[in-house]
Order: C-alpha cells, then structure tokens, then sequence
C-alpha cells in the first residue's frame, strides 16, 4: 500500500495523505481524519499516521489532511465563519476521497477540536455514515463533582498537596494566551447526538483520562447525554488510564484497536454497508 | 487562487517513493536552495509551523525550499521504531539531490533545529551542503539521550497527564510519544559531529544554564550567533507547545541572503 500526497480543495488550498488500497469494495466507507488542535495532519505524537495506516491495511481508504490555515494548508481566501470553512474543507475532502478510492459514504474521526469539527459536519453532512469522537463534548455532572471530590475531602495528605500546589501555581503562573473553543450547551449536544441517530449515523465516543478536569467516568456519558448514548447505534469507552493524546504507545495501541473494533463491526469492508 | 499557495508541492520522493516531501518553488529562477532537515521526535512536531514560516521568507528571497520527512517520522513511510540515524542520513542527501533537482541548481544549504541542525551538520559531505545553519543543534549524543531518558522517566508520575501513575514498563523503549530502537538510542548516545568543511552558522537559543558543549565542536565566536529569546525545548510543560520565532527566521533568512 503507498500513500499519496494531494493538494486540493475549491481553492487547491488543502493538503493531505490518502491511503488507498489496492483493492476496495464498493460502498466501502472511507474514513477522514481531522485536526486534532493546531498539530498538523500527522496528529499528537503521529497518532493519525499510526491509526490510517492500520485501517488501510483492514481495506478502508483513508484521508488524513489539514484544514484551512492548519499545517501546510492555506487559506480558501473565502469571507466565512470557521464552521462554514470547516464544513467546506470536509466537503473537499470527502469529495477527493471519493474520487480516489470511489466510496461515496464517510466516518469522520477527530481528537479533542477535531472532535469538535467531525461533530459540526456530522450534524449536517449527508454523507457522513459514523463518527468517532475522542475526547469530545463532556460537561462536569453532578456524578463527576461527587467522584472528584468526596475521596478528597476525606483525604487529609490531600489538602496540604493542594494547598503547595496552587502556591505554586500562583508563584510560576503562566502567562500563555489560551486559545479555547466555548463548547456548546450540553442540550444543544444531546439533540445534535439524537438527530445523528435519526439520520442513522453511528457514532462512536472515546473519552481519556486526559480530560479528568471535567471527565472522570465511563458512567458520566449517560450523565452527559442520557439515554440517547444507549442506542445501539452508538458506541462509548473510557480509557482511564490514558492521557489526552496517547502520548505512550501502549495507549495508542489499545485506542486504535477499539477504533478498528467499532469499525470492523459497524462498516464491514467484506460487506461495504454499515451492519 | 493564491500562486504562493499553488507553487507549495506536497509529493512523495525517494526509493520506492517512501519520503514525503513538500517542495517551495520560488517565483523567479533560484539562484540557491535551502534544505530544511527536520528535528526528530516530538521537536519535529512542534517545529512543524515554523518550519513552513521560514520556508515561505526564504521563498520571497528567491530561495527555493525543499522540507522533507525522514524515513519513520511526518508522513514518510516507515515505523516510528524504525528511524535509524544512518538512514537519516541517506535520506538527507536523497532529499537535497531532489531539491537540486526540482530547483535546477547545484548550490544547497541547509538548516536544520536540534537534531535536525545536527543531521545537517553531519551530512555535509554526504548532501554536498554548501553551507549549514543550526540552531541549537545536538553535539552531545550522551547528555541528550539522559536528558530524553529522564523527561521520559518523569512521565509516570506526571499527575497533570495521567489520571493513575503508570509503570515504568508502560513508558519503556520511547521517546516523549515515540517508540525508538535500542540501535537509534546507541547511535545518538554515540553521535560525534565534527567541525564541518563548509560555512556553518550556529544560531544558539538555549537556556544560559544549559551546557553548550560547543567547545568540543570547535567553532569560532563569529560562527555563533545568540537568540534573546531563548527555546524551551526540553521543558516537559511545553511539550505540546509549538516552537515559533520571529528572530530566529529572520537570522536565517538574512544568512541564507548573503550567504556566498
């Protein structure tokens, strides 16, 4: 299997790498990988490399790029809001992918603001078929505050490390600008997820222990979402002991292993048609 | 559609075309062409924007760029596990003969950060450099490989990271998000650059506390030039943070201008 490299795009603006296999199915799923913050395509310690490699070897094209502005993508030169540019350049992509590998249907994957972006498109995008969501929307529940806080509370070596901690904090406080994206209101989230379903998307949310500031437990996504994170159709696991960008290879095997499972199971590529 | 854009070529290259590389052309016909030679690891990364920053100045001096992925790193084919420091090296001087090629000149300088200032320094001979800058380049393999080992070490009890410490055996046999060989980690405990036989500039932003090891390297005050802002490259905290400077650019492209 060779990778090629493409720039393209209604502006030729875009760059990324498909992996195309030598022999794919019709109707097979090709799968996008987005933008995991500002690291460009390669993703968080190559993260995305690692994961398009291992499903081109199970037959699914792939297409790892950068959007506008990110990496060694330029701007469209279009006056738009970045949902609309983001939207657009999934557009692109999934149009380049198509013509490539002939798919005609896509699972978009993205890690942390990549999330974020496979979210936006999936709300809309008819083509989209899954979605797997690392690191995505979560809220801090009343579940999550009692997990957080009574083994502290109770914990009296505890204080006196929080207490040195935030000193310290204090004393060498950073004074680097964050650049954050405000999530979206947690029902606004729960109805998007409702209407995925609706449209018969799959989706399949990945959450890490790198996100303990707001998210501590497998349990918190029915305390996120409710009952619409019960439906068959969507998929959930918390891997607790790994941080917010797999930065240890043992962690990023395990995830992309979970990535393969829920793909193999939902987007067959013996089949080419979502199970 | 923006020209600048559309004369930035991404393109694999190479024996059974494994390296990625993105070529700059520039507008007029180059008089000279600058390799960027890549940092490995997670330098690489966070080198990435500034990387394409100084490419894109040095492309308005008329300075045609090649940036390229070694074999095992970016979007080059190959493990992770399986850079090796020799094979660098080779890739090196495939890369700066595509360059010479897809330029149309003979005359090629690099550039390179950390161990990429080092790969370039190292692969003078072998690339046919015609000059060599190198910001912060690695020139003591040993002290380098300690100072991986112990920020990887660290990373067990990294309570900002993880939620549970790890063990030692989950962070075993990498690099800060990298899975390295037992022969890469000998062969940068082993690394040796000599004094190169072209015109080489040292562009030095490391912390005044950290040792420069330069004496050793056998340069003269006039090869160095000093950063005010310094790079903290082996801060754990920032090690998901880009690396980016104006002066940095700026020195190199001035260099890459009047260099000979």
């Amino acid at each position: 299997m060779q990778e090629q490299a493409f720039r393209f795009g209604r502006a030729r603006h875009l760059v990324g790498i498909a992996g195309l296999p030598p022999s794919t199915t019709p109707d097979v799923v090709g799968v996008i990988v987005l933008n995991a913050g500002l690291v460009h395509r390669i993703g968080p310690f190559r993260l995305h490399v690692e994961m398009t490699r291992r499903l081109n070897a199970l037959g699914y094209p792939t297409l790892r790029f950068d959007l506008s502005t990110i990496g060694d993508s330029a701007s469209s030169g279009e006056s738009q809001t970045r949902k609309k540019q983001i939207c657009a350049d999934v557009a692109d992509a999934m149009y380049l992918l198509g013509e490539q590998a002939a798919c005609k249907r896509f699972v978009l994957i993205g890690l942390c603001s990549g999330s974020q972006s496979a979210h936006m498109v999936a709300c809309t995008d008819a083509n989209v078929a899954g979605a797997v969501f690392l690191d995505g929307y979560a809220y801090r529940t009343l579940g999550y505050r009692v997990r957080y806080y009574v083994p502290r509370l109770l914990n009296g070596r505890r204080w006196l490390r929080v207490f040195t901690r935030r000193r310290k904090a204090h004393q060498g406080g950073s004074s680097e600008p964050a650049f954050t994206v405000a999530p979206l209101p947690q029902e606004v989230v729960r109805a998007d997820f409702a209407g995925m379903i609706d449209r018969g998307i799959k989706l399949c949310l990945i959450y890490s222990g790198g996100i303990s500031q707001y998210f501590n437990h497998a349990r918190q996504f029915r305390e996120c979402f409710g009952r619409v994170i019960t439906h068959p159709d969507v998929s959930t696991s918390f891997l607790k002991e790994a941080d917010h960008t797999y930065i240890l290879t043992g962690d990023r095997n395990r995830l992309l292993d979970n990535i393969e499972r829920w793909l193999s199971h939902n987007f067959s590529v013996m089949s080419g048609t979502s199970s | 559609m923006n020209a600048r854009v559309e004369a930035e070529l991404p393109f694999y290259f190479g024996p059974e075309r494994t390296l990625f590389g993105l070529f700059h052309a520039s507008g007029t016909p180059a008089r000279k062409a600058v390799l960027l030679c890549a940092p490995l690891g997670q330098d690489q990364i966070r080198c990435h924007r500034l990387y394409r920053q100084l490419a894109q100045a040095l492309v308005t001096e008329g300075i045609a760029v090649l940036r390229f992925d070694y074999y095992g790193t970016g979007d080059s084919a190959g493990d992770s596990a399986e850079v090796d420091w020799e094979r660098c090296m080779a890739d090196t001087a495939i890369a700066a003969d595509e360059l010479r090629k897809r330029a149309c000149v003979d005359r090629v300088l690099a550039f390179g950060a950390r161990l990429g200032g080092s790969m370039a320094l190292a692969s003078v001979a072998q690339a046919r450099f015609a000059g060599v800058v190198a910001w912060d380049p690695v020139l003591d393999g040993q002290a380098y490989v300690a100072q991986l080992d112990a920020m990887q070490s660290a990373l067990c009890a990294d309570g900002q990271r993880f939620m549970v410490p790890r063990k030692p055996a989950d962070v075993a046999a990498q690099w800060l998000g990298f899975a390295i060989s037992a022969s890469l980690r000998q062969q940068l405990a082993d690394l040796h650059i000599e004094r190169p036989s072209t015109p080489t500039l040292l562009i030095d932003s490391l912390s005044p506390d950290t040792p420069r090891h330069v004496n050793g390297f056998e340069v003269d005050a006039a090869m160095i030039k000093s950063l005010q802002q310094l790079t903290p490259w082996d801060d754990p905290r920032r090690l998901e943070v880009a690396v980016l400077s104006h002066s940095l650019i700026q020195a190199v492209t001035h260099h890459m201008r009047e260099a000979a």
